[in-house]
């Protein structure tokens, strides 16, 4: 046996262990989903039962589901943006803080540490229309939470003032990362701010701006946890995302073969955007 | 004890990677084998400990029978005394268990458990909204022969009807829950004004009383996207003559139902009695505002009584309950709520636990669970029972409440249905869609469930 062979059985046997662990923690559960989401199984209609693509066309011509899909991209798309302007904003200010820099640091990251149920719990109370602070500081009557023209958006703010902190660290990152005599050497030719931002820093920063777009889309998609404390999918199911849409079927109508391929749809959909954006992280660097 | 194992096991392989110069296998499978009989030594021990603490429960109170509840809130002294005399009186020994008081959760337990044919619980409480999905998938014992005609007419017959299924009774009634209307006798009395009997006075006394008392909500009820907007909404439109189903036919589309919905609607309207936030309100933030003293009237179930009467509450004996008002040619209707004892259809024991279910709905017990923890009882009687009122003198202000009392639309497919009402009703109450829109669109929905 050639010692290339050796190592490489070598190499096989201590990644065995991390593969199954993997396997059995991640694949055969996603696998299994995948199963159910072919089958009719609810609990109350007696045993399983294959019936292929069904739940699939079922879920097509289901305008719940397409509300929830269009709930969730837009509170994706809408959160991810302005995650990303603002993130931004702040790693530049974060970049030329100086001697502040640690201080501003911990007060950036209190809100990414807080949980998001306790941050949620904290919002409603805010959001409150009769004694809520927003309102006291607005001067205004607004229904924060049972508007259904209001309620996706109060959400979205949440989720900004929650993840902006988050995707400001790893551009800060970035930013360091960028040699200091590439901007020396800007100033001496005479480049203007804003012409040294948009040729220098933003391309030089485009794979970690890529790796933040993965991250967040990937959060914000599966939105849950936030939304469900603070309107549980109303008014009117204006605030119902795909996550809490798959619970109510999975945990309280207890339809497991449609929930779970409505689970399945989520992790599509999350599987896409993160090679879409693979895709462009490839292009860039 | 087991870190310690651990560390001992990681310094082993640590000692053989480091330095295999001074590698002797002899003294390596000592080693080994030393550390293998020294793991086999802890499994057992494991093994024999656990082995103890199953036999040392069971030796204890090997029980005959086993009944999950949710926790009953107050000293459990008086409902273990209670279990003692079952005991007793039959030489059946019970052990209680509680579950969380969430009820989604409750519901998530018994389905999968029962599904996969658990026998390790015998007699259970489940909610009002249960009784025919469970008893659909053949997970409740019949207990028809508990209830014969002259025992069903001792129970308020919301109750009854809610467990009835496909005219067999897969339950009996525990403790009763129903919707009533909360009012501020003090000001009404101020100004002049009667209780409201219809949806209507209640609307012209609550304009014109907070017209006249700044910083009062007229009425406030539970208007969030959920299960008690459901509640809520059933009032009215039953109120109006409507219904969701007759029968195995859908019938929320009817002009009935649009006529009390756009009238929920109304109160929500700008110049209308009832705040906007109503849409995100449940049980207790409403009865915070009424319990501060902000909202002149309040719809909610009995719970809310003790809090607005209890010391330092500002609302304290300015408070009084009569039935929800109705639409003019109609009865008033409250939605039913509480809890039904069922047996498990796969109980080890079932003649048992049939007798701890008469036993625990028997008029005896359930007067001493309402003395207990007020919790109102399903039998008419205890109403007008003297020692009880003198414990509890607010159940003599439901027996009315509780008579009006309906089921839910009892239907297995209740809990999918329902989530299809919440959004409709959630849509008419927030504005997004009128009545005429929302309306059709549950109706389709829902004989879509139906037929699936």
């Amino acid at each position: 046996m050639s010692l290339e062979a050796r190592r490489r059985r070598v190499a096989a046997a201590f990644l065995a262990p991390a593969g199954l662990v993997l396997a059995g923690v991640t694949l055969f559960p996603a696998l299994g989903v995948v199963w159910m989401s072919l089958e009719q199984r609810a609990l109350i209609r007696g045993a399983p039962e294959f019936i292929g693509l069904d739940n699939y066309l079922r879920l097509v011509s289901d305008p719940r589901f397409w509300n929830a899909f269009g709930n969730t991209a837009y509170f994706t798309a809408v959160s991810v943006a302005l995650e990303l302007a603002l993130g931004l904003a702040v790693a530049l200010l974060l970049s030329r803080a100086g001697r502040a820099r640690p201080a501003l640091y911990a007060v950036v990251l209190v809100p990414w540490a807080v949980p998001t149920i306790v941050s949620a719990r904290m919002w409603e109370w805010m959001y409150n229309a009769d004694f809520g602070v927003l309102n006291y500081l607005l001067g205004g009557e607004f229904n924060w939470l049972g508007s259904p023209l209001l309620a996706l958006h109060a959400a979205i703010l949440m989720d900004v003032w929650k993840a902006t902190p988050f995707v400001a660290l790893l551009l800060l990152a970035g930013l360091q990362a960028i040699p200091r005599d590439l901007y020396q050497a800007a100033a001496v030719d005479g480049a203007r701010p804003i012409r040294i931002f948009l040729g220098l820093t933003l391309p030089l920063l485009a794979p970690v701006i890529a790796v933040v777009l993965i991250f967040r889309t990937i959060d914000a998609f599966r939105v849950f946890d936030a939304i469900y404390v603070l309107t549980g999918g109303g008014p009117a199911n204006s605030t119902e995302t795909l996550s809490i849409y798959a619970y109510k079927v999975l945990f309280q109508t207890l339809e497991f073969g449609y929930g779970s391929a409505l689970a399945v749809v989520v992790m599509l959909a999350v599987g896409l955007a993160a090679v879409l954006y693979t895709r462009m992280l490839r292009g860039v660097s | 004890m087991s870190s310690i194992h651990e560390s001992g096991f990681s310094t082993a392989a640590v000692s053989r990677f480091s330095s295999p110069g001074r590698f002797t296998p002899g003294r390596e499978r000592r080693r080994v084998r030393s550390r293998l009989a020294s793991l086999a030594l802890l499994v057992v021990a494991i093994v024999a400990l656990a082995g103890c603490g199953a036999s040392e429960r069971d030796g204890a109170a090997r029980p005959d029978l086993v009944f999950k509840h949710s926790k009953l809130f107050g000293d459990p002294a008086a409902f273990d005394a209670l279990m003692a005399e079952f005991t007793q009186e039959t030489g059946i020994r019970v052990r209680r268990e509680t579950l969380p008081s969430s009820s989604d959760e409750q519901h998530q337990f018994y389905a999968i458990n029962l599904n996969a044919g658990a026998a390790d619980f015998d007699v259970f409480a489940i909610d009002v909204v249960w009784v025919a999905e469970f008893a659909r998938a053949g997970w409740l014992r019949d207990l028809t022969r508990l209830l014969p005609p002259e025992t069903r007419a001792e129970f308020f017959p919301g109750p009854m009807a809610a467990v009835t299924h496909e005219g067999r009774a897969f339950a009996v009634p525990w403790f009763v829950d129903a919707g009533l209307l909360y009012y501020r006798r003090d000001l009404l009395e101020k100004h002049g004004f009667p209780p409201p009997r219809t949806w209507q006075e209640l609307a012209e006394t609550a304009r014109a009383i907070t017209a006249r008392e700044p910083g009062l909500y007229g009425f406030v009820w539970q208007g969030k996207q959920y299960e008690g907007l459901v509640c809520n909404a059933l009032e009215h439109l039953w109120s109006a003559g409507g219904e969701v189903l007759r029968g195995d036919e859908v019938a929320i589309d009817s002009p009935e139902n649009a006529a009390a919905l756009a009238f929920m609607r109304e109160l929500v309207d700008p110049g209308g009695v009832t705040p906007d936030f109503v849409t995100t309100l449940t049980e207790e933030p409403s009865r915070t505002i009424f319990g501060r003293g902000r909202a002149l009237f309040h719809r909610n179930w009995p719970y809310a009584w003790g809090l607005f009467q209890r010391e330092g509450s500002a609302v304290k004996d300015k408070v009084a309950v009569t039935v929800l008002p109705h639409h003019p040619g109609h009865d008033s209707a409250a939605t039913l709520g509480g809890w039904q004892l069922a047996v498990n259809a796969r109980s080890r024991d079932p003649e048992a636990a049939e007798k701890l279910v008469a036993f625990l709905t028997s008029a005896r017990v359930q007067k001493a669970v309402a003395a207990a923890y007020g919790l109102s009882p399903p039998r008419r009687a205890l109403y007008a029972d003297p020692e009880l009122l003198a414990a509890q003198p607010f159940l003599a202000e439901l027996a009315a409440v509780m008579e009006s009392a309906r089921p839910r639309p009892v239907t297995p497919l209740y809990i999918a249905i329902s989530q299809v009402l919440q959004a409709e009703f959630s849509a008419i109450v927030s504005g997004a869609r009128p009545a005429g829109d929302a309306l059709p669109a549950a109706q389709a929905q829902m004989e879509e469930i139906l037929a699936r």
